[in-house]
């Protein structure tokens, strides 16, 4: 149905000592949807999840990348396959034929009637000053899908469809409550028939018993209309009730693809794990292991070189992109601490380019430290060698790719190459 | 549950009805709450939005805004401080309400319990961006809460490390180190130096470093003297000269100055990197979850019995909901304090709480044991809402239908009768009374009486 190819939104942000720097929302995200298939999209907030909405239905410019709407599953294929092996030509044909990109004017307009959203809030996404039935009727309208008599028909068949009663249609919206506004959104989001429709937080608003409404609602349509969805949302819960597919995105990246069951159930990424580990249950007393993450995500202008995840990650290894401040961070922190009655107080930890010299020790006690300390201080691993001088030397780094994992998932993590 | 009954009530709520008049009409927010809190436990209160729930949390701290009646009920604090008296005196009389007049009583309230918050009770806001003053330092924010709360506490701290020696130090190490915590405070009284035992504990609680260093840490206390301009601007605070003006300023100061190394103090105890670098940062330049912490800080610093937690974290990422999770479950065990931890999420309360309250259109639904609550609620609405959630392992999710009734006139009878699938004739007429169906576990419903 739609697929993306390496997407990438870079947001510039002005001003500063260091001139303009880009923060990078959505890095190098492929990502492709079948028809009739319903796919989540997980992540936390500053994830990139909503800009890569907004890109699929080109509500944002994409930085780079390729989006290919509507075009046969084989072709979709050849293009991965010809951007994979550098055969630009190949992909140049498929992607003038079917790219959203290029397309423009009253051939976009076109599209748009097949492709729509829904935002997370009802109360800012309804303009306040049209009344329901112009809500609904307004997309027919703009894109030329209906107009007149048979929009305002087609609007009210909506009303009742989303479980409204038709005389809603001459409200206003701050006369109805959250759950009804949503309902409204809906129905504007399916006015022109779309095949596909973008739902961008559609219940993170509302009420747990509202939202069990709007979520049954969109899972009738989705079975009547066979719609095909992207499912935004930060709720793993959501995901889960809803989607056929999960993808998981950290920082920017695509970091976990695969179907629903096995992404949720047998999570395969680090980030993946500790991510569903952390979703509440609603069972007390359940003995269960709780990975909890140190820290926070990472500054998305400076992201950490190699793997988004590993400063965070419990399984970070020697390649996944550990810096000399990194390393010598965690070694000034057991110098200090743990092993303040190995080092005493003359230590120096000073990060170089690659290296970390850590002046005032003898390697050999710097060596033990790294050997007992390495299974719980992940960046300890990236330390290559401890030369007679002292002088810690660090691993070279991989950036990771979108690996198979299986013939159904892909896993954007080394341990998986 | 035999534990939960030994434990001695902090906190009890009887009957309390406040209202909110509003130019759109008189909102009844609560509608006759009875609740009570023990020492040492999480209660969760869960509820949807307009069910009441915050507004009982502001109503517990006081600090309800000015169009709010008390109309009745009392929030009893270790039995026997009536937080809301003077609203209510005013509130149940029968006389036109005119919100001036009750914002003369608020502020009159608010002078009366700076002695109570702080000390007994404390309040963590679910955005904590806009709970935290962006123009002044995170560490200043936290020596604030101890200024004006117990000033001589920073008075004593200051002046104790002042005051102690090399020897002294010496010898409450030793003390600490053979005979344990207790005598350490013995040891301290003794010696006339109060204040410094909080000190030496907070660096002696450290799980991070090794004992070698705390010892170090412990003993170089004395190495931070008091300058000329802070042993001034205590004396000026001893000598009740805070209120002349530009000695004021350097009382305040001095004192500030050692709340920063009490803030220090409590942000390590919290987790946070760095602390001494955190402290003189602003609030935008930390992150959400370090926010919430340095927030949950100020709610601790005084020690207080009682915790009130309006969703704390509703506006996190689950990751660091986790964090947060966590924190709070530590800070229960290592402390008596109690909490009422305000949710939507019933997960959340799952994780951390002991018992449950639900809320209904102002009313407690059903309360009791966390477990009971979610193993066999009773109530119609706890079991739909249960239902409702959406879970990993769910594939079908029961929708409650309808909304909640507008709190302006509340149905007469059950407010649930509207969309309960059980309703009875005279769920319309009466309202339920609460009936104990277990131990602690207690339910407003007809279908429970009727069955017993």
């Amino acid at each position: 149905m739609i697929g993306a190819f390496n997407l990438k939104k870079y947001f510039p942000v002005r001003g500063g000592v260091v001139g303009t720097q880009y923060l990078k929302a959505v890095d190098n995200v492929t990502l492709t949807v079948r028809r009739g298939e319903v796919v989540g999209v997980v992540g936390e907030s500053g994830s990139g999840k909503s800009t890569l909405g907004r890109m699929l239905i080109r509500l944002l410019e994409p930085t780079g990348g390729e989006i290919l709407f509507d075009a046969p599953e084989e072709e979709m294929v050849k293009y991965r396959e010809a951007l994979e092996s550098g055969d630009k030509e190949s992909a140049e044909m498929i992607s003038r034929k079917y790219s959203l990109l290029r397309k423009k004017g009253s051939e976009l307009r076109k599209l748009r009637t097949r492709m729509s959203m829904v935002f997370q809030d009802p109360y800012s996404s309804l303009d306040p000053r049209f009344r329901i039935l112009d809500v609904i009727m307004e997309p027919m309208i703009s894109t030329g899908y209906l107009r007149g008599e048979e929009a305002r028909k087609k609007a009210l068949d909506l009303l009742e469809e989303v479980g409204l009663p038709r005389a809603f249609g001459n409200r206003y919206p701050h006369e109805l409550s959250g759950g009804q506004r949503q309902r409204v959104a809906i129905a504007r989001a399916l006015s022109t028939d779309p095949e596909l429709v973008i739902l961008d937080e559609p219940t993170s608003a509302l009420d747990v018993s509202v939202q069990a409404q709007i979520l049954n609602l969109l899972k009738e349509f989705r079975r009547r209309k066979n719609i095909t969805m992207v499912l935004i949302t930060h709720n793993i819960a959501v995901v889960s009730y809803m989607a056929d597919r999960v993808a998981v995105m950290y920082s920017g990246r695509l970091m976990e693809i695969g179907d629903k069951d096995d992404v949720l159930t047998r999570p395969k990424h680090p980030y993946t794990m500790a991510l569903i580990s952390s979703v509440p249950r609603p069972r007390p007393g359940e003995a269960r292991k709780r990975i909890v993450l140190k820290g926070d995500p990472p500054n998305l202008l400076s992201p950490p070189r190699g793997c988004v995840f590993h400063p965070r990650c419990p399984m970070a290894f020697h390649e996944c992109g550990w810096t000399a401040e990194e390393v010598a961070e965690d070694i000034n922190y057991l110098v200090q601490g743990k092993y303040y009655n190995v080092f005493g107080d003359n230590v120096k930890v000073i990060p170089l380019q690659d290296k970390v010299k850590v002046e005032g020790a003898n390697p050999e006690s710097i060596k033990k430290v790294l050997e007992v300390e390495r299974e719980n201080i992940r960046s300890l691993t990236a330390v290559k060698e401890v030369t007679e001088d002292s002088l810690l030397i660090i691993h070279a780094f991989q950036e990771p790719k979108l690996y198979k994992e299986s013939e159904r998932r892909s896993v954007s993590c080394l341990l998986y190459r | 549950m035999e534990r939960v009954k030994e434990r001695a009530k902090v906190l009890e709520i009887k009957d309390l009805r406040v209202s909110f008049h509003t130019r759109r009409g008189v909102f009844k927010a609560l509608r006759g709450v009875d609740l009570e809190l023990y020492k040492g436990e999480v209660l969760g209160l869960a509820g949807e939005s307009g069910s009441g729930k915050s507004t009982l949390g502001l109503a517990i701290m006081g600090l309800l805004p000015r169009n709010a009646r008390v109309e009745s009920g009392e929030v009893l604090l270790d039995g026997s401080k009536d937080v809301l008296k003077m609203l209510r005196d005013y509130g149940s009389r029968d006389v036109k309400f005119d919100p001036r007049k009750n914002e003369k009583l608020i502020k009159r309230l608010n002078k009366e319990l700076r002695e109570v918050r702080g000390r007994a009770l404390a309040m963590v806001f679910q955005e904590p961006l806009t709970s935290l003053n962006p123009v002044l330092q995170v560490g200043y924010q936290i020596a604030e809460a101890v200024y004006y709360h117990d000033p001589m506490r920073l008075v004593r701290r200051a002046i104790s490390r002042n005051r102690c020696t090399q020897a002294d130090l010496r010898d409450l190490m030793t003390t600490l180190k053979t005979k344990g915590e207790e005598a350490l405070i013995e040891e301290v009284e003794k010696r006339n130096l109060r204040g410094l035992e909080e000190q030496i504990l907070s660096i002696w609680r450290r799980q991070d470093i090794h004992e070698a260093k705390k010892e170090k840490l412990i003993l170089s206390l004395d190495k931070h003297k008091l300058d000329s301009k802070d042993r001034l601007g205590i004396s000026i605070y001893l000598r009740g000269l805070q209120r002349v003006p530009v000695l004021g300023r350097l009382a305040k100061d001095a004192l500030i100055k050692e709340g920063y190394r009490l803030a220090v103090e409590i942000l390590t105890y919290l987790g946070i990197p760095h602390p001494e670098k955190v402290v003189r940062m602003y609030p935008h330049e930390l992150s959400g979850g370090m926010r919430q912490r340095v927030v949950i800080g100020i709610a601790i610093v005084n020690n207080p019995e009682i915790v009130i937690m309006d969703e704390p974290t509703s506006a996190l990422d689950v990751t660091i909901q986790a964090q947060i999770l966590e924190l709070v479950s530590s800070l229960k065990a290592s402390s008596n304090r109690s909490f009422i931890f305000i949710s939507h999420d019933l997960s959340v309360l799952a994780e951390v709480s002991d018992r449950i309250a639900i809320m209904y259109a102002g009313k407690i639904a059903e309360v009791g044991p966390v477990k009971v609550i979610f193993e066999e609620p009773q109530h119609p609405y706890t079991k739909m809402l249960m239902d409702a959630i959406p879970t990993m392992d769910k594939t079908e999710l029961k929708a409650i239908p309808g909304s909640v009734p507008d709190m302006r006139s509340p149905p007469k009878g059950c407010s649930f009768s509207n969309r309960c699938p059980f309703v009875m004739p005279k769920c319309k007429e009466m309202e339920p009374p609460m009936v104990e169906v277990s131990e602690g576990h207690k339910v407003a419903c007809f279908l429970v009486g009727e069955r017993k």
